[in-house]
């Protein structure tokens, strides 16, 4: 009895060596002809200049020569400046209202929740042309919506004075130009992307057992404090997750800075981020050996960023 | 002209890529063609027009994917044709250089590298002249003639517009950009010349940025976007009295932009004899196309033959770069939106005196670097002279390798 | 008394900033609704229309004018995000599975590896991509689209993440005890315990699927394989765009989205009761 059992148990322990690499094998071979092997062909040719149409055999080497470009070009790191801003005056934002606004809406009764979560969460699937389109007609200059209300709210008239029109600017406010373009594009990204936010906060409260809650409210806890000392502490990895995929994706800001600068990076390029500063070499110049070391560099920078918040959250275990 | 084709026993369908609007005039030929050619089916791929030449770009760079014909706009073309993807059109069995003076002079130019090789067929042209509005210059007390003078009589007239309340121009870097075209040396590109050295600090440059600023500095300028909604507001309401550009223009003004403005906009060279030109389109070869031959001679019929030329310039307003489709009635017909001026012999006259200017591989990256200079001096106030160091030291860097 | 109104207050006044911010998120959303039924005078008029108009049907008309594969792409579009989506939902729990479960050689090098794919931008792997695609012969087809795309890196690391949080080491103990075989393991067990991961990763996936248009631009060469938000793309022409009809087009290439996020989220944030320990 004791053998058969034993035998048993060693087979299945056996098989059980082989799983992982059964389950895995889909994805390691799809991920090393279509992940693995573009990363090195980007890698590669970044070490090489190579133009438009002519044989890869032809490809010069250069070393590290598009790198050395890459890091002497003043546009780069204006690009990373307008990269990291956004992501700050976007980023913080994101989470600062979606927390909250996780929270309120988990106490709501389950019919208006989801309504309002409805409600957020319609930008992240709007698709960027009607965003380009409703977005550049409500931040027009001259005829936007934004700046109609601001005039209007300029001009209220109470009683003969106007009480408001040391708030609200006098003249049409230039959306587009440097100073402000940057402000429009770190709103948009909000806007699209508070939803998504409070969407993976919500499902995380989920796993909170509401046991903590209860004996919360007993100790007389109020909103703010149940969120702070039983929310945040419980929902710290997944914080921690949509922090990473919040500067990850924000490093990587493409499509909102380009359709709301008409792909031009804006007056001075203000509204320029590495991205675009990427796909302005790659297809605008046609280098896309230039444009793979910038990638790479984004890439470092990227790496070493997500390292750096692991190491943080880590010590703060200890 | 006689037109030879090559039969084939078998159906061959022959893909072509393209991009609105230009794809129109490939559309209206596709009946006519087919039925001359029986056993040619014609398929049509369009994308917008950036999508497309991003497309173009990486079909050349993986080599797959190619169309047998590209169609091509004009700022494409530089890089396009010295990226060695496409067909060498002045080569056999094309020998398309045979051609040239059936075109317009500039045209062909455009399409060649710096050593002379053709890539693509030019198929429309865009000459530049000044759309002004003659009711906004009555207003003013403008005399169109000494506006257009010289450069500063067309700024010293902007300054009486704005005593109306009138802007010049759009956006101050026009004048830049037209500037920058004249004048050129025997063998000088706009940013190069032949010895690779880039021209951004010479006295052209300087004058056009110094231009530039001045309009800027004395609040002529609407600083808009040209197709912006803004933009095309401020034309329908007649805030903006002129807008330099290519002669397709007058098509958009009455269709879309301002059609209650029959009759009150016409055109005239531009100021101190300039010439430029905006846009132009063009029909390439990819050295992978599958059927070369057919591809040539749709290419052929689109650019050589004169009926189709002259049927895409009266119904499409494709301005024929083929000279002898430029000698037809429609040519000479008052044009009413423009108030019954025979505005076509206008531009007839300008694609005619065009300077040939040769294109150079790095001119487009150029282009955006001193775009992006330029922006810097009149929205931030950067000094020229800095701004033109920068420029050229940034060109510099990018062509070094 | 007073502290009871006070709080009432504040209730009441973060209640409207919650819908206040939900109207002002779906304003814009709002103007591409009714944008697409006005023509482009009215589009672009001061002030912007508020309401319906009546040129619904013209834009329809002009859009199917100009895109005559219409029906074709949005079809083309939803085969290819439901397959890329069953895909990614069978080979990601499997793969996110392994990494959470068991301890293998080459663990932990091989899921960094799946996070550093995450930190390049997409774009630059058009190219290569583009090569292989050529090398298979998979041009126009909508293989082209969902095996690339068939185990995304990002579904691999959120199934990672939801096992191992979710499933814990004792059931899977239990489990073995019991005599589970692996697969019954994975099947009976893992899946239902991950379920609204599963969800969520299905809606991301379909949504990413369907807005994706840099992958297709590149693959697909022909009007009738392309999917819908590049076919919209190509009404794009300078000048004369027809505004009213780009906008219908992409209310119809929203409406599955919306659709399917309305059902899945009723999964996601449903039932709150339910303790995960069942």
């Amino acid at each position: 009895m004791q053998q058969k059992l034993d035998s048993k148990k060693y087979s299945a322990l056996r098989k059980a060596k082989w799983i992982p690499y059964i389950y895995l094998s889909p994805f390691i071979v799809l991920f090393i002809i279509f992940g693995l092997y573009p990363m090195l062909f980007s890698a590669w040719i970044s070490l090489h200049s190579w133009e438009l149409g002519s044989p890869f055999h032809q490809m010069e080497w250069l070393g590290l020569t598009n790198f050395e470009y890459v890091l002497t070009d003043e546009w780069f790191y204006h690009a990373l400046y307008n990269t990291l801003w956004l992501s700050l005056a976007a980023g913080i934002p994101q989470h600062l209202v979606a927390l909250p606004l996780a929270a309120l809406l988990f106490r709501m009764t389950s019919q208006k929740r989801h309504i309002l979560l409805c409600f957020y969460f319609l930008p992240f699937i709007t698709s960027s042309v009607a965003i380009s389109l409703v977005f550049g007609s409500l931040f027009s200059r001259d005829f936007g919506l934004l700046n109609q209300l601001l005039a209007g709210l300029h001009d209220l008239e109470l009683a003969g004075i106007q009480p408001l029109s040391w708030l609200f600017p006098e003249q049409a406010i230039d959306w587009q130009d440097s100073s402000h373009i940057r402000w429009v594009i770190a709103f948009v990204v909000f806007w699209r992307y508070v939803g998504w936010n409070t969407l993976l906060y919500l499902s995380a409260m989920k796993t909170i057992p509401s046991e903590l809650f209860d004996a919360a409210r007993l100790d007389g806890a109020g909103f703010w404090q149940q969120l702070r000392y039983v929310t945040l502490p419980m929902l710290r990895p997944m914080i921690l997750l949509a922090l990473t995929l919040s500067i990850i994706g924000n490093f990587q800001l493409f499509e909102e800075p380009f359709i709301l600068t008409a792909g031009t990076g804006g007056s001075g390029q203000a509204g320029q981020t590495l991205a675009m500063y990427l796909y302005a070499t790659a297809f605008s110049e046609g280098d896309f050996a230039t444009a793979s070391a910038t990638a790479w560099l984004l890439f470092i920078i990227l790496f070493t960023l997500c390292n750096l918040i692991r190491r943080i959250n880590q010590k703060d275990y200890l | 002209m006689v037109l030879m084709f090559v039969t084939q026993v078998q159906a061959t369908t022959l893909t072509i890529a393209s991009y609105p609007n230009f794809d129109a005039a490939i559309r209206a030929a596709i009946p006519r063609y087919e039925k001359l050619h029986p056993d040619i089916t014609i398929r049509l791929v369009s994308l917008s027009f950036y999508d497309h030449h991003n497309a173009m770009t990486s079909a050349l760079a993986t080599g797959a994917g190619l169309p047998d014909i590209m169609g091509l706009e004009q700022s494409f073309i530089g890089r396009f044709a010295n990226s060695g993807g496409l067909e060498a059109l002045s080569a056999p069995p094309y020998n398309a250089l045979q051609y040239q003076q059936l075109f317009v002079p500039y045209t062909m130019v455009q399409a060649q590298n710096d050593r002379g090789e053709l890539f693509a067929m030019p198929a429309d042209i865009g000459p530049g002249s000044l759309f002004y509005r003659s009711d906004l210059l009555a207003k003013a007390g403008v005399v169109l003639d000494d506006m257009t003078k010289t450069w500063d009589s067309f700024i010293d007239a902007g300054v009486k517009l704005k005593q109306k309340a009138i802007y010049l121009v759009a956006n101050a870097s026009d004048l830049k950009d037209i500037y920058i075209r004249i004048g050129l040396k025997p063998g000088e590109g706009i940013y190069f010349n032949q010895a690779g050295e880039t021209l951004v600090r010479t006295e052209r440059f300087v004058r056009a940025f110094t231009l530039a600023k001045q309009v800027r500095d004395l609040g002529l300028d609407a600083r808009l976007q040209i197709w912006s909604n803004e933009w095309a507001e401020a034309i329908r309401r007649g805030r903006v009295a002129t807008q330099m550009t290519g002669a397709w223009f007058a098509g958009h003004l009455s269709s879309w932009i301002a059609p209650e403005s029959s009759g009150i906009w016409r055109v005239h060279q531009l100021p101190e004899h300039s010439y430029a030109s905006w846009g132009g389109s063009f029909y390439a070869i990819p050295k992978a196309a599958a059927h070369k031959s057919a591809a040539w001679d749709f290419i052929r019929f689109m650019t050589l033959d004169q009926s189709m030329q002259q049927e895409a310039f009266e119904k499409l307003d494709a301005f024929p770069a083929l000279l002898s489709a430029q000698q037809t009635p429609h040519m000479a017909a008052s044009i009413n939106y423009l108030g019954q001026q025979q505005a076509r012999l206008i531009w007839k006259d300008a694609a005619a005196n065009m300077p040939v200017i040769i294109a150079y591989k790095y001119d487009a990256m150029a282009a955006e670097v001193v775009r992006k200079q330029m922006d810097l001096v009149l929205d931030n106030n950067k000094n020229i002279t800095e701004a033109l160091e920068d420029a050229e030291r940034q060109i510099r860097h990018k062509v070094r390798r | 008394m007073s502290h009871i109104k006070n709080l009432k207050l504040t209730h009441w006044l973060i209640g409207s900033m919650i819908w206040l911010g939900a109207v002002l998120m779906v304003l814009p959303f709002w103007f591409m609704l009714v944008f697409a039924t006005h023509n482009e005078q009215t589009i672009f008029s001061v002030p912007p229309p508020f309401l319906f108009g009546d040129a619904l049907g013209e834009n329809i008309q002009q859009l199917l004018s100009r895109l005559p594969y219409f029906w074709h792409n949005l079809s083309n579009s939803f085969y290819i995000a439901v397959v890329t989506t069953i895909l990614n939902l069978f080979l990601c729990s499997l793969a996110g599975s392994a990494f959470a479960l068991y301890h293998f050689k080459g663990k932990k090098i091989l899921f960094s590896l799946v996070i550093s794919t995450m930190l390049l931008p997409a774009f630059l792997n058009m190219i290569p991509n583009a090569l292989i695609i050529a090398m298979f012969g998979w041009f126009n087809e909508p293989k082209a689209l969902y095996i690339p795309a068939a185990c995304g890196a990002f579904g691999v690391f959120l199934m990672r993440q939801f096992i191992e949080q979710a499933v814990p080491n004792e059931v899977i103990e239990a489990a073995r005890l019991d005599g589970c075989s692996e697969w019954e393991l994975y099947r009976y067990i893992v899946l239902p315990l991950i379920k609204p991961a599963l969800v969520t990763l299905a809606l991301l996936t379909f949504i990413a699927s369907w807005n994706n248009f840099m992958a297709p631009l590149v693959v697909l060469h022909d009007m009738e394989s392309y999917t819908l938000p590049l076919a919209l793309r190509a009404l794009q022409g300078v000048g004369v765009v027809p505004w009213g009809a780009i906008c219908a087009g992409s209310a119809i290439a929203v409406m599955p989205l919306i659709i399917l996020f309305i059902f899945t989220s009723h999964h996601l944030i449903g039932r709150l009761n339910q303790s995960y320990l069942k």
